[in-house]
């Protein structure tokens, strides 16, 4: 029993951190959102999981809530952006995919070496999937750093958000409902802030290039 | 003590509804509800102070505030002492401030200016009352910022910003010396209490840490030579009855601050306390009158004027400090009263300097000597007011300003007490400084009073200049009453101060120094002096002028001629002295301080050059350690800053990769720190 829920800690981990990694070659919007999409989905799965395993109703509760959120809600939002910006969907990062696939690798196993500890200490039949959770967060602030076009990073910021979605609900079973509550609304604000900020961008500069606020400093 | 708790009450509640209802009411009646509320706060802080000392105990009243806040007060004789300074100054900026904001009304936010009035009065009164650090520093807070705010009233003008921002960048570099002070002194207990602090033995490294700091935050408010500098640039920017206050007030918070801390709670020090700050005050004291002689700016050189007092008042506490050092408690004593009587006597005529001031400013627009004159004839009152407050801080007999530049004197010719050579050379140096110091002040306001009141007005403005409103001159009266009281009853007053410092770090019992009598002793010394008699002799001297040249035969026709006219028919402004010109001769002899920089030039007729057509005389002098000190810490500061700011490269990627590698960085060191 215990076995097969940690298996399945670890398959739904590897996802959400595959589903993160397609940032890193594919090219596109629509191929972002998608990913961010599947991922959030899986999330939800692993939270569901956990819950099921666990004996914990209030999972259920935060698995719903994560799906209608990040699974319909915000990509809802996105496509309605992306469709707003068709003009700029070539994105062109800073670093090559090649060069960003061995980068967000070094960082996955830096993940593991920091988590290292917590795996030790930790009980959870979970505990192995808290690396690759660590591993997403890392990669995600990578996206953030390495690519132009705000949509990209508002995309990684809400993967860096899931990776600590995840890691949260397997270092712990999930943190109590009412902070779980909170967290959504702290997403939902950031995302609409960010989105405001965006569409403020395209109106001051015609482009969605963050390259463009250098040009505030002065 | 009955009604001590009330008149805190009413005192506070007075300074409170002043700001509530600067913020509630206009016009008129605003003024009328601020100058009213401030008045009442003054009086009663006055009276309070007046009590606690005539009841000669200390301290008399203790309370605990809000046990949440940690607010704690405490009245003591020091602590009276400078309630009744601020009651008396507060009161008369209170009157004077109700005519002369008249003409502030719809330029400038008269609200604000009378609600942060109230503030600033009340945070000096809570302050020197506070028991412990942490009252302390707020009021400090308070005061500062409050101040702050009022010197930025007339924000439009050119210079207020930036003498704004002087003042509150070196308030606050003090600001963060008392709270390392407090720090130390605290010795690590996690209590703000001064009881505990006065308790505190504190290794002498520790004692002699605390004092620099203290000196050098209290320093930077009382506005100590090399400190000075926000000084001459602030008050001059501010409302004059804000001026009056900063200057006859606000600045003597530092004072306080150094005898609470050194001579209360660190119970004195080593010699060298009592040296540097008698140094410190020497040096104030010279340069102050010095670069006010040069100034053409009637309220910049009542700001550089405060630096000389201040300094008189810090050689006062210095020579104290020494000779409490030495165990000659009774010097001590007479040192720190004569700091004292200066404090309240520098109080009195400098925000009676500064009023008037204030009333020559209403009356004409100009700040520039060099545009008045002739103004006796046009507001005859002023003039004489500001004549008193003259004569006073040129220390002449039978005004206050001699009387405590005497009892300062007395203490340093009392040097001679203390066994040590390098000692005994100290204070017949400092003696030698302070009488220099105080020729060139009364030149200072030969200069001042001279050019701006008396000959040919030198400006059109001058020229229809008119009195100032009453509630004005009752504000000038009231200051010019303490100031001829203050000189004339020593033999009351030095006993009532003397009273005020007992039981704070074992000075002399004061009872047995000073005795009520018509001559002043000064125990320990030869000096003696009364006040009612040297004045009596004064007049009866003036009286005998006229008598003697009848006598000698002296011509008693009336004539009426133009004063200096020489003899010449229809003069102008342009021919009479100028202040340039009166200070001239100073400016020569002391050539190598000023370093001024001289620019003449004349236009001649093209046909000879005996025949000048116009001339033209530009001097200036620039402050030296502005130039020494402060550019190169500017300079520093500024190049720090850029190097800084290249971090910042404006792009979004850039801070990110900060944030990220601030976050691996940290993720490191916790992972593999043992």
């Amino acid at each position: 029993m215990d076995s097969a829920f940690s298996q399945l800690c670890v398959l739904g981990s590897s996802l959400v951190l595959i589903f993160g990694l397609i940032l890193l070659w594919r090219r596109g919007v629509t191929a972002y959102i998608n990913a961010f999409v599947w991922q959030s989905t899986v999330l939800s799965a692993v939270t569901a999981t956990v819950g099921y395993f666990g004996n914990d109703r209030e999972l259920y509760w935060v698995a719903g809530g994560l799906f209608l959120l990040k699974g319909v809600a915000i990509p809802r939002l996105l496509r309605r952006m992306e469709r707003r910006f068709a003009a700029e969907r070539e994105l062109e990062p800073y670093v090559n995919t090649a060069t960003s696939l061995v980068v967000s690798g070094l960082l996955v196993l830096f993940g593991y070496a920091i988590t290292r500890p917590l795996v030790a200490l930790s009980q959870l039949p979970t505990r192995a999937g808290m690396p690759l959770a660590m591993g997403l967060v890392l990669v995600s602030l990578f996206v953030v750093i390495s690519r132009k076009k705000a949509l990209t990073q508002v995309i990684g910021f809400l993967m860096l958000e899931n990776g600590l979605a995840l890691l949260a609900v397997l270092g712990t079973y999930g943190i109590p409902l009412i902070v779980e509550l909170g967290v959504f609304l702290d997403v939902l604000m950031g995302f609409l802030v960010m989105q405001i900020f965006i569409y403020q961008i395209h109106e001051t500069f015609e482009s969605i290039d963050v390259e463009q606020l250098n040009r505030l400093r002065h | 003590m009955a009604p001590a708790p009330l008149l805190l009450a009413v005192m506070l509640a007075g300074y409170a509804a002043g700001a509530l209802a600067a913020l509630a009411a206009r016009g008129a009646l605003g003024r009328g509800l601020v100058a009213g509320c401030a008045l009442v706060g003054a009086l009663a802080g006055l009276l309070l102070g007046a009590v606690c000392l005539g009841a000669g105990l200390a301290p008399t009243f203790t309370a605990s505030f809000l046990p949440l806040t940690g607010l704690a007060l405490r009245l003591d004789g020091l602590s009276a002492f400078f309630l009744i300074l601020i009651g008396v100054v507060g009161a008369a900026v209170a009157v004077y401030g109700f005519g002369y904001t008249e003409a502030y009304e719809g330029r400038y936010s008269l609200r604000w200016l009378g609600a942060l009035l109230n503030v600033l009065l009340l945070s000096l009164s809570v302050q020197v009352m506070a028991d412990n650090a942490l009252t302390f520093l707020m009021a400090w807070e308070a005061m500062s910022l409050s101040a702050y705010l009022l010197v930025l009233t007339e924000h439009d003008q050119p210079g207020t910003v930036r003498a704004a921002n002087w003042y509150i960048a070196i308030t606050h570099a003090g600001f963060a010396a008392l709270v390392a002070m407090f720090l130390l002194l605290s010795a690590g207990e996690l209590t703000t209490s001064f009881a505990a602090m006065r308790a505190a033995s504190l290794a002498p490294q520790v004692r002699d840490a605390a004092f620099v700091l203290a000196l050098f935050g209290f320093g930077a408010k009382a506005g100590v030579v090399p400190l000075h500098v926000w000084l001459p640039m602030a008050h001059p920017v501010a409302p004059s009855h804000v001026s009056a206050l900063m200057s006859g007030v606000v600045i003597k918070m530092g004072v306080y601050g150094l005898l609470r801390v050194t001579i209360d709670l660190l119970g004195g020090g080593p010699a060298w306390w009592g040296g540097l700050v008698l140094g410190l005050g020497t040096v104030s004291a010279l340069l102050g009158v010095l670069y006010a002689l040069m100034e053409h700016d009637l309220k910049r050189l009542l700001a550089y004027h405060s630096v000389e007092n201040i300094g008189i008042i810090f050689i006062g506490i210095g020579a104290g400090l020494m000779f409490q050092s030495y165990g000659l408690t009774t010097l001590a004593t007479l040192g720190i009263v004569g700091g004292l009587y200066h404090t309240i006597n520098h109080a009195c005529f400098k925000g009676l300097l500064f009023l008037g001031a204030g009333s020559v400013l209403h009356a004409t627009g100009t700040r520039n000597m060099e545009e008045m004159g002739g103004l006796i004839k046009r507001m005859p009152r002023t003039a004489f007011f500001f004549l008193v407050g003259a004569c006073a801080i040129s220390a002449l007999p039978p005004l206050n300003g001699f009387a405590s530049e005497w009892l300062v004197f007395q203490t340093l010719l009392g040097g001679s007490a203390i066994p040590q050579p390098e000692v005994a050379v100290i204070m017949p140096i400092a003696v030698a400084m302070l009488a220099l110091t105080s020729g060139l002040a009364a030149a200072c306001f030969v200069k001042a009073f001279g050019i701006t009141f008396l000959a040919i007005p030198r400006s059109p403005e001058a020229e229809h200049a008119h009195e100032a409103p009453r509630s004005m001159q009752v504000g000038m009266v009231s200051l010019v009453l303490l100031c001829v009281g203050l000189g004339l009853a020593p033999f009351a007053v030095v006993p009532l101060l003397g009273s005020s410092l007992a039981g704070l770090g074992g000075l002399a019992p004061t009872a047995v120094a000073f005795t009520l009598a018509l001559p002043l002793h000064v125990p320990g010394t030869f000096g003696q002096m009364s006040a009612p008699l040297l004045a009596l002799g004064l007049a009866l001297l003036l009286a005998l002028v006229p008598l003697v040249l009848r006598v000698l035969g002296a011509d008693r026709r009336l004539r009426v001629a133009d004063t200096w006219g020489c003899g010449r028919i229809g003069q102008t402004a342009r021919m009479e002295y100028t202040a340039t010109a009166f200070a001239e001769p100073l400016r020569r002899v002391f050539a190598e301080l000023y370093r001024p920089s001289r620019d003449l030039s004349i236009d001649f007729h093209p046909a000879s050059k005996y025949f000048v057509q116009s001339i033209e005389y530009r001097s200036e002098i620039h402050p030296w350690f502005e130039r020494v000190l402060y550019d190169p810490l500017l300079h520093g500061l500024r190049g720090a800053a850029t190097r800084v700011r290249r971090l910042q490269g404006g792009s979004v990627h850039l801070y990110l990769v900060y944030m990220t590698l601030a976050l691996l960085v940290l993720l490191t060191v916790a992972r593999w720190r043992t």
